[in-house]
């Protein structure tokens, strides 16, 4: 007994209780959901058999049902477009105000830490505000391209299928770049003031310094902040639950909010399953990029 | 000949800080100037204003007679090494070596060839290579000098290249450095707070505080003819000796505020009566039989072999140097000879030498 407690006090005993708290409670809140989820992806699941575990299996059958469906490919599509476009946007646009604001000009840091307003709020609050910006009636957004001249009459950019993924890209756009501008501004920060002094001195122009200096020297910064944009854009769900609803008509729809309404709208639990484990697969993917991409850290 | 850097009543302000006040200096091609000075006294602010890496706020800067003071850093061709080395630490040796050349997108081959004669003169052929996390401090030290040689700039700016080495490599890099300047005919300014350091690798030394030159000369002219007291302590291993005395009524002697009042010959004449200081370089104290001389107790003796370092209780504290080791103890008493011709005579208001004696 005395043994034990020895052990769980200096000894490997407590190295293994402090790795086995967070693993439990990981295998308890993550791990068992996923794994319960991907069984549920192979099985037929109604709303009879959705209280008990054994349920029929069927094989790839949902698999291929949910590939087969009309709906599946334009959904897609749109989940690729909405993720690379707001990767894209979120991460320019934030890298662009981080380069900015390393200037380091009177207020710089002030008028950086504004930014993270749009970090603390809740995705619904912002899914709402931009919705009266893009209303179609009385929206600013409308009334802004009207005054320049560049409409001539109202978009109802929710309810347009035209536009209606863009107006939540654009939202997801604005909710991100305070994320990605952050994490860059902390990874431009790290860069020492020297190199680029030395790099001047060697003859190199701004574009050249930012080519040759800062874009490398941010290599593992930038594959950790566009992994974990992927995982973001990919949980988005709030924006469109309150912009779109992911109407009109599937237009702007994604995977993340397709698996819900299949599970949880249309309680076909297992369609809804199955979307989300090749969500899950497309998730690990990106995790083992950023993890390789850390692992390559050059600072020395 | 004209110079190949030439400053002229330069001034710099960092916000209301006067960090460079009037500063004159004018360095010919091939030539090594050493700027020293305490830390904090603008060595450093008047390099990186030569480099462009700082904005002057008045006077001219000329380099190769080309006017710089708008010039970004650039355009100035000139080359430097810092105390941090500043090596990039994402490429290997061989892409920090040619970095400048690949800027310039020069040919493959002449750039092949400038790094692999830069590696033999530096002697990192081997560790093309290796990245900088892979080196050690001195073979990072190397890179950083290959880097600036590969250039062949109008003037060398070394800012406390070798302050992060051991003593036993600094020593050696310091002739490396120097032998490498003469080999390439180069124009170089190296900042340094070692005074040692710039006394043995200078033609010139530029002796700095407060952002003023202090005063500038060839390195045994400062130590022979030190323009003030500053100047005079802080040039010469072990320091000057400063005592407060006044001059007899003579003005060839001067009366020493020891206690006995000794009076100690000088060389030449001065005011009669005036209050000065006094300064003894530590080497030229001589130890003498009883009755000669001042008679004074040793409180320390360091020793390191070769030579002796002896320290005298007095205000302030008297210390003296001979060769090899020494009988002396702390406590013994101890009888030291002047030698007049090497007094140091300053003024105790103004602090400056005056009739410089010879
Ligand atoms: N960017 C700056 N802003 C304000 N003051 C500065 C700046 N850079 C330097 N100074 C001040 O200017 C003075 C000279 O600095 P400098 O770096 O030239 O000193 P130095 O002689 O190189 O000293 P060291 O031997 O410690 O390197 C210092 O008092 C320093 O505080
Ligand atoms: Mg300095």
């Amino acid at each position: 007994m005395s043994r034990l407690l020895s052990s769980l006090r200096d000894g490997k005993g407590f190295d293994i209780v402090l790795v086995a708290v967070p693993l439990a409670f990981l295998l308890v809140f993550s791990g068992l959901p996923l794994i319960y989820n991907v069984v549920m992806s192979f099985q037929a699941v109604d709303m009879f058999s959705l209280g008990t575990f054994n349920r029929p299996w069927v094989g790839f059958k949902n698999y291929v049902d949910v590939f087969s469906l009309p709906a599946t490919w334009p959904i897609m599509r749109n989940t690729v477009i909405f993720v690379v476009c707001s990767i894209a946007g979120q991460f320019v646009i934030g890298f662009a105000l981080a380069l900015f604001f390393a200037r380091g000009f009177p207020g710089s840091s002030y008028i950086r830490g504004l930014f993270l307003a749009s970090w603390v709020m809740p995705g619904l609050v912002v899914g709402a505000m931009w919705n009266w910006i893009l209303a179609g009636d009385f929206g600013v957004l409308n009334y802004a391209l009207r005054s320049l001249g560049i409409i001539s009459e109202n978009i109802f950019w929710a309810s347009n299928p035209a536009w209606s993924l863009w107006a939540v890209i654009v939202a997801n756009i604005w909710l991100g770049i305070s994320f990605n501008m952050i994490l860059l501004s902390v990874g431009l920060a790290a860069i020492p003031r020297d190199l680029y002094e030395a790099a001047a001195l060697d003859g190199a122009n701004g574009l050249q310094k930012f080519w040759t200096i800062t874009l490398p020297m941010m290599r593992s910064t930038i594959g950790a902040v566009i992994s974990l944009g992927l995982i973001f854009t990919l949980q988005q769900f709030d924006l469109f639950a309150s912009i779109t609803s992911g109407g009109p008509a599937n237009s702007s729809n994604v995977a993340q909010y397709w698996a819900w309404e299949m599970s949880f709208r249309q309680y076909d639990f297992a369609k809804g399953a199955t979307i989300s484990v090749v969500m899950i697969a497309v998730v690990m993917i990106a995790s083992v990029i950023y993890v390789r991409s850390t692992r390559h850290e050059v600072r020395g | 000949m004209t110079a190949q850097i030439e400053l002229k009543n330069v001034e710099k302000y960092y916000g209301a800080y006067h960090a460079l006040k009037n500063i004159d200096l004018s360095i010919a091609k091939g030539q090594f100037v050493a700027l020293v000075g305490p830390s904090g006294c603008g060595k450093s602010t008047l390099l990186r204003s030569l480099a462009g890496l700082e904005t002057i706020t008045s006077g001219a800067i000329h380099i190769a007679g080309e006017r710089v003071n708008d010039l970004p850093p650039r355009k100035r061709d000139v080359a430097m090494v810092f105390q941090s080395y500043a090596l990039y630490p994402h490429m290997n040796v061989m892409d920090n070596l040619t970095y400048s050349m690949r800027l310039k997108r020069k040919p493959r081959a002449e750039i092949e060839a400038a790094a692999k004669e830069v590696a033999e003169t530096i002697g990192l052929s081997h560790l093309l290579d290796r990245f900088p996390r892979e080196l050690s401090g001195g073979q990072r030290q190397r890179v950083a000098m290959g880097r600036a040689i590969i250039r062949n700039p109008k003037a060398f700016l070394f800012d406390e290249p070798l302050s992060n080495l051991d003593a036993s490599l600094r020593v050696h890099m310091r002739k490396e450095v120097r032998a490498l300047h003469n080999r390439l005919g180069a124009t170089s300014v190296y900042v340094t707070h070692d005074q040692i350091e710039a006394m043995t690798m200078a033609d010139h030394v530029v002796v700095m505080r407060d952002g003023i030159i202090e005063q500038q000369g060839a390195p045994l002219d400062l130590y022979a003819h030190p323009a003030n007291q500053f100047v005079a302590g802080f040039i010469g291993s072990p320091a000057m000796n400063f005592v407060d005395a006044r001059i007899s009524e003579s003005g060839e002697a001067a009366r020493l505020n020891l206690p006995g009042e000794p009076l100690i010959p000088l060389n030449g004449s001065y005011p009669p009566g005036r209050s000065v200081i006094v300064g003894l370089r530590p080497e030229h104290l001589s130890v003498v039989g009883p009755d000669a001389g001042l008679a004074l107790k040793v409180s320390m003796v360091e020793s390191v072999g070769s030579a002796s370092y002896i320290s005298c209780s007095a205000t302030p504290e008297l210390s003296f140097v001979v060769e090899g080791t020494t009988r002396l103890r702390s406590g013994d008493s101890v009888h030291l000879a002047i030698d007049p011709d090497h007094v140091h005579v300053f003024d105790a208001k103004t602090r400056l030498a005056i009739g410089v004696v010879n």
